[in-house]
């Protein structure tokens, strides 16, 4: 007797210890997303605060409106939690990807995720799909191609094919001291569209992008950068934590609408061909 | 999509956008007959345009060998397979246009080729697949044929990539109805390499962009010609100005070719996207292959090149090929010379219908040394 209850004693004590351990799961939130008001927002997927930051799933789409469309599925939800300071906004988003895709190539297409909110906060709100003409949308966008340039993959074939030999970069002639104008403008010549200021060339700090469109087809890159983010993979799939300053008229307690787009890359998805989410009420929790 | 007429395949057919023809079109004739394949167009555009960083497996310009020859692998048979029966009723192409074959969710008929199936440009294409034994030499009729294919963008009328992309990053220079990609604007989605039934634009990892053929427009609005021609040391390549067939004027070389002795013909015209590089067919291949690479006007223009000696304005016209680097705008050929003038009707070129024969004797006697180079 004495021995079984010290056996059941020392099961509790384990399965106490394992509580303690184990993260809790968010609440669920079905109807819309909720950013609760946080002093201090977090800076990684794993903080504390996303263990109380009501949890949305958010049911993905086809976008099958316009061309070219996505006609079959992939990505079936994405998992949505937000919070807010009153001046910006984060929110962490995690779904189900068996393939992690981070190398560009011809054929080749990354992960990525987007958050789209109006960039007025109005009752009439743009069309969800890239917003309409004079009705604005405001887009951070989030590849993984990027984040691994960013987490240090270097900017040169051999980091995309090993094995790639090259003869010659008319750049890195011996005649041009590494780093002078000469040389400089000997890369560019070969690179428009980074000479251009392209923001899909690298070499980039971050891997978010900061966009605005009036309606399919007219997305552009925002005057300013105010957006940041960070991206992790898992075995089965990402998580991203994207921050952004709140769009112009919304503040804690205000309320205003939210769509988010997955891309799968080995699905070939790029661009307009994603899953996306319609609007979903997206509601900011008052100061305390 | 709109109606758009397209003379090369005889009829109206369905296009993303509607008719809107540039100022002038940049057009060109590649005569097949005399390309050796040395590939020094390929080396020119290479050293050019794409000598950068992710331009490393770009070829604006290759010349790959036909039948069995692909840049990227499969290009042509690849779609040629998936687009169904390519009938022509006469003149008028009685099957789909890739815009017509569109399935729904797409602009464009198209397909997307592998990184893979860039990486072996040439290989093998040449080789001769058994031993050649001791003695053996050759008898009777030749059945095994091959030829030379140098290709570069067609500048389309109709271009797919074009039509294809959802960001209208592709435009067509009003001015001379180049197709480039607009770099600032690209967003490397790849829609017009899935699109462009010739697979001649290209993704750039490391820009994050699609890129493509320019046709020299730098060296065009000096009124020179490209790269790709005027390095061919074959001769086989003229750049200049196409018209509309009902438009078409003698004078110009390039309508004189396509429209007046209809010796240059086009390129897959069924695929609908009306190309802008006409080629002279070559002479000894299975007509069949022509006719499905060329179109119903083959066996005329093999007819008339055929001919071509006994043609001195055609003949001479071919040999203004290669004979100046400017743009030969107009021609006129006088008793045995042939003259070229740019645009404003300077004369640019003036060529001989035949080269004057110099021939030297065998044995030097002032040096007191036997010539090997005595033509």
């Amino acid at each position: 007797m004495k021995a079984r209850n010290s056996l059941l004693m020392t099961v509790g004590v384990f399965l106490a210890l394992l509580a303690g351990c184990a993260k809790k799961a968010p609440p669920v939130n079905d109807s819309e997303v909720k950013a609760g008001f946080e002093k201090t927002l977090p800076t990684t997927t794993d903080d504390p605060v996303w263990e109380r930051a009501p949890l949305h799933p958010a049911k993905l789409l086809l976008q099958d409106m316009v061309e070219p469309r996505l006609m079959q599925g992939s990505t079936a939800s994405v998992n949505v939690q937000a919070v807010s300071d009153g001046q910006r906004i984060s929110f962490r988003l995690s779904w189900n990807d068996p393939t992690a895709d981070d190398l560009p190539g011809p054929g080749r297409f990354g992960d990525a995720v987007a958050v789209q909110l109006p960039a007025l906060t109005s009752p009439d709100v743009p069309a969800p799909q890239m917003g309409e003409e004079g009705k604005a949308v405001e887009i951070t966008y989030w590849s993984a191609v990027f984040q691994a340039m960013v987490n240090g993959r270097k900017d040169e074939i051999q980091a995309i094919y090993p094995r790639a030999t090259v003869d010659h970069y008319p750049a890195e002639a011996a005649s041009l001291k590494s780093g002078s104008a000469a040389q400089q403008n000997m890369e560019k010549r070969y690179s428009p569209a980074r000479s251009l200021g392209n923001p899909m060339a690298g070499p980039r700090k971050l891997p978010v992008q900061d966009l605005i469109a009036e309606g399919p087809g007219t997305l552009r890159l925002a005057d300013k950068s105010t957006s940041s983010g960070t991206g992790k993979r898992a075995k089965d799939g990402w998580t991203v934590l994207l921050s952004r300053p709140l769009p112009k008229g919304l503040q804690a307690g205000s309320r205003t609408q939210v769509a988010f787009a997955v891309w799968e890359g080995s699905h070939q998805e790029v661009g307009a061909r994603k899953m996306r989410t319609a609007w979903i009420p997206l509601a900011l929790g008052a100061s305390q | 999509m709109a109606r758009v007429y397209n003379w090369q395949i005889g009829r109206e057919m369905s296009y993303w956008y509607p008719e809107q023809r540039p100022k002038r079109q940049f057009a060109a004739v590649f005569d097949t007959n005399k390309c050796i394949a040395c590939q020094t167009c390929t080396l020119a555009c290479k050293t050019t345009w794409t000598s950068g960083k992710g331009q490393e497996y770009m070829l604006w310009n290759n010349v790959e060998t036909k039948p069995y020859g692909f840049y990227p692998l499969a290009w042509d048979v690849n779609l040629l397979e998936k687009l169904g029966a390519q009938n022509w009723d006469g003149q008028r192409y009685a099957g789909r246009t890739v815009f017509e074959a569109a399935q729904a969710g797409e602009r464009v008929f198209g397909w997307r080729p592998e990184d893979i199936d860039y990486a072996h440009p040439n290989v093998g294409e040449d080789d001769c697949v058994n031993g050649v034994d001791k003695g053996a030499h050759f008898s009777g009729v030749h059945n095994s044929w091959f030829f030379y294919l140098a290709r570069i963008c067609n500048h389309c009328t109709y271009p797919a990539c074009l039509s294809s992309c959802p960001r209208a990053s592709i435009y067509k220079r009003p001015e001379d109805g180049i197709v480039v990609i607009d770099q600032a604007r690209c967003r490397g989605y790849q829609e017009c390499v899935k699109a462009c039934p010739y697979k001649k634009t290209f993704y750039n990892a490391m820009t994050g962009t699609s890129e493509k053929c320019i046709a020299c427009f730098p060296k065009i609005e000096l009124g020179m010609q490209p790269q790709c021609f005027v390095n061919c040391i074959g001769k086989i390549r003229s750049a200049g100005w196409i018209s509309k067939p009902e438009h078409a004027r003698p004078d110009n070389p390039i309508d004189f070719l396509v429209h007046v002795k209809k010796v240059a013909l086009p390129l897959f015209p069924q695929f609908g996207l009306e190309p802008n590089v006409y080629y002279i067919p070559p002479v000894n291949v299975p007509r069949d292959f022509l006719l499905q690479m060329f179109g119903p006007d083959v066996d005329a223009a093999l007819e008339t090149y055929r001919n071509a000696p006994k043609d001195k304005d055609l003949s001479g016209l071919l040999t203004l090929f290669g004979s100046t680097e400017f743009i030969v705008a107009k021609w006129k050929r006088a008793d045995e010379q042939v003259m070229g003038y740019d645009e404003s009707g300077k004369e640019i070129v003036r060529v001989p219908m035949r080269e004057p024969t110099h021939v030297r004797q065998p044995f030097d006697a002032a040096r007191n040394v036997a010539r090997t180079n005595i033509s």
